[in-house]
């Protein structure tokens, strides 16, 4: 039976709609894990690249330079396949016989994070390198200890002047997410090729796909945009 | 016409240096500076550009850090232990305490700029001396009253002008209610017109008996408000004394020049 | 302890599809940059229709998976009725010209975007002064504004270009054995997934070291005026 479009992407009992908003849900999910594992590894490398020391500096630009210069489907790869030998290895020694691989979702967010780290160090040293050293002086003639310094004064200059470079890595980070389609997990690209290859209509649903993460992306980057131009209000004359 | 305290009240040291030296690498700013502060003092320190007044005031709060030397505060010598070139801040904990009885006034207000007046007004006596936040309210918007920006205490700093900038800075200092102002060329970033506004405040600060140093550029300031000037030339203390003696000529040679030439450019 | 046999193995497979890659990212960007000018030109005109088009190019190209798009093209395009019977069948049915184009059309959004901010980063002085001269038009354009235009946009294109070579990797999964469908084979032969990786990670960091390179070097070269500012 030949069924309407809007049969197809509907949600009526041959409709794809509902599993193609699970899908783009897991997409968000998995984009914000990427990019909160990211934060996390951005405010590392940044430290890193910021030291006095030497080998630490070396080190934070090691992490940006490879995971900013490999093609991220590559990482995907690594973490997956590397990840799955190196558990199957575990549990054969343990006395599991076969092959093993790991949650598609949680090696996803690994890989995804890592990358968005790289490009997030960038961010948060480019927003520390714009505080003005007077503000840090302000603040230790007051007595202030470098732990409220940190606190009260740096970061939320620092994250404020990152913020625009941040949205950008956002951007980036949902987009990557389809990459993830490789290793199996059911997010929006993965479901739609699911349903292109069963309804035989490659157009219309690599259309919607395209379509629901244009969307997601303009939605959440307006979210964003208006909390930075709240966050900038000290700055607007 | 004098407005400073007379001698005789000020007696207990705030803040003396014996031998203090700072080298950056090769060049030696500062070779060798004795000096006491009273409390209650009014000290203008005048100097050319490059004589090391303002790396002398920036190492009394140890915003530089000497390379040889001592350095007081209220009677208590600050640990500092040697290094390679310059001395490293011994116990940390001992500087943050000295610093909040040791207040600054930047050249360019350094007021932190994601916060509002208020704010900034209110965040070092909160956070660093642990004062109760209504009290230190309170005080911060009496002390926004006394300067004249009651109007601006909600306002950003990015949205005020260098004057009120510079008010609210002093206005900062004075929150935590300090025993010693430090002044660090406090008029030089401001446009002339808005000059007068921060020097009157220093003005009244003078009359009340506050312990001020002050590096200024501004001589008839220097010359009416402060008890005693003090003369920097390549890093030595060149001239001290009161303003009225030395103003008036023929103490010494090089502070003479120094006010020569400044009346000089002045004039054109 | 390292296995050099096996590490100069996967280099020797590998430099087989360095060509490829090397050809998807040189098409790509060869056509995606004559696109980019004509998407650039459509943003900026002061025709509504150009404008709208141009910038939907750029939002739709910008806002969306590479991946997603290189799947439309490849397996997408097939499906619109006039296609397959018209001259552009033989080639887009071929997963080398559909990769090209996908790659093409995304980094013309990205590079007309560049182009738009290098144009805006031309300081007004300098036109003011080109037109106080009697300079207009084209002349203006072509003395003036777009040199400056070129040294304001070159370091970003620069990034641009290391994520073109990086994208060709994509085409492996449209069944092309550049570098990285290589490296996916022996991967999944072989299972040292470790070795493989480095070999390949290090192999595409020497292409980026190699372009960041040059660009410097043009950056340079053009710049030669700058470098005699007094600090």
């Amino acid at each position: 039976m030949t069924l309407s479009i809007f049969e197809l992407i509907g949600f009526g009992p041959h409709g794809w709609g509902l599993p193609l908003l699970t899908a783009a849900s897991i997409t968000l999910a998995a984009a914000v894990s990427g990019f909160a594992l990211g934060s996390l590894l951005g405010v590392i490398g940044a430290a890193l690249k910021l030291s006095r020391s030497r080998i630490l500096r070396a080190a934070g630009t090691f992490y940006t330079t490879v995971f900013r210069g490999i093609p991220e489907i590559l990482i995907v790869y690594l973490f997956y396949f590397g990840g799955s030998v190196a558990f199957t290895k575990v549990m054969n020694m343990s006395g599991f016989p076969g092959f093993f691989s790991l949650p598609a979702f949680a090696i996803g967010v690994l890989a995804v994070g890592i990358v968005s780290g790289a490009y997030q160090t960038e961010a948060y040293r480019a927003g520390f390198l714009r505080l003005d050293r007077g503000q840090i002086e302000a603040g230790l003639s007051c007595g202030m200890s470098d732990f409220l310094l940190l606190r009260r004064i740096i970061a939320p200059q620092a994250l404020r002047f990152a913020l625009p470079a941040l949205g950008n890595v956002w951007q980036s980070v949902l987009k990557e997410t389809a990459l993830l389609s490789v290793i199996g997990l059911t997010e929006l690209l993965r479901q739609s090729i699911t349903a292109a290859g069963s309804t035989r209509e490659p157009l219309l649903f690599y259309g919607v796909a395209a379509a629901m993460f244009f969307i997601i992306g303009r939605l959440t980057g307006s979210l964003l945009s208006r909390t930075e131009k709240r966050l900038a209000r000290p700055w607007s004359r | 016409m004098s407005v400073a305290v007379n001698e005789s009240s000020a007696r207990a040291t705030a803040i003396a240096t014996q031998g203090l030296r700072k080298s950056y690498g090769e060049i030696e700013v500062l070779k060798g500076i004795d000096f006491t502060a009273r409390e209650g003092e009014v000290v203008s320190i005048l100097g050319a550009s490059g004589s090391g007044k303002s790396t002398f005031l920036r190492c009394l709060n140890l915003l530089e850090l000497p390379s040889a030397g001592s350095l007081d505060v209220f009677g208590e010598r600050v640990k500092l232990k040697k290094g390679a070139s310059d001395a490293h801040i011994a116990d940390r904990k001992q500087v943050d305490r000295l610093r909040t009885q040791v207040a600054m006034v930047f050249q360019n207000f350094c007021l932190w700029s994601h916060m509002t007046v208020l704010e900034n007004l209110m965040e070092a006596p909160v956070h660093v001396q642990g004062r109760k936040k209504a009290e230190v309210r309170d005080e911060a918007l009496s002390i926004l009253e006394r300067v004249g920006l009651t109007h601006r205490a909600d306002a950003y700093p990015a949205q005020l002008s260098g004057g009120q900038q510079q008010r609210a800075a002093i206005a900062r200092a004075l929150v935590m209610k300090p025993r010693v102002l430090l002044f660090d060329e406090p008029t030089s970033a401001l446009d002339p017109e808005l000059v007068g506004e921060v020097l009157k405040v220093m003005r009244d600060l003078a009359t009340e008996g506050r312990t001020m140093l002050i590096v200024t550029h501004e001589m008839a300031f220097a010359r009416d408000v402060s008890n005693r000037i003090l003369f920097l030339d390549q890093g030595r203390i060149e001239a001290q004394g009161q303003p009225q003696q030395l103003f008036a000529g023929g103490v010494n040679e090089r502070f003479d020049q120094f006010v020569r030439r400044f009346n000089e450019s002045a004039a054109h | 302890m390292m296995d050099w046999n096996f590490l100069t193995d996967v280099f020797q497979q590998l430099l087989t599809g360095l060509p490829l890659t090397l050809q998807l990212s040189a098409m790509a960007l060869a056509v995606g940059f004559a696109l980019s000018i004509l998407v650039a030109a459509a943003a900026g005109s002061s025709f509504r229709l150009f404008r709208w088009i141009g910038n939907a190019h750029i939002e739709l190209f910008r806002g969306t998976p590479l991946l997603v798009q290189i799947f439309l093209i490849y397996y997408g395009l097939g499906q619109i009725p006039g296609l397959r019977q018209s001259f552009l069948w033989p080639f887009l049915r071929e997963p080398y010209w559909c990769a090209v184009l996908a790659l093409a059309l995304n980094t013309s959004a990205y590079t007309a975007e560049i182009i738009r901010g290098a144009l805006q980063a031309v300081p007004l002085g300098e036109i003011e002064a080109g037109r106080s001269c009697g300079m207009s038009g084209l002349l203006l354009r072509r003395r003036v504004v777009w040199p400056i235009a070129v040294r304001q946009g070159l370091a970003v294109y620069g990034s641009e270009v290391i994520l073109m070579l990086k994208a060709t990797s994509l085409a492996s999964i449209i069944t092309l054995t550049e570098v990285t469908g290589i490296a996916y084979k022996l991967i999944s032969s072989s299972y040292r997934v470790m070795e493989v990786f480095a070999v390949t990670g290090a192999l595409y960091l020497t292409l980026t070291f190699l372009i960041s390179l040059a660009f410097s070097v043009i950056e340079s070269r053009l710049n030669k005026h700058l470098a005699y500012r007094r600090n």
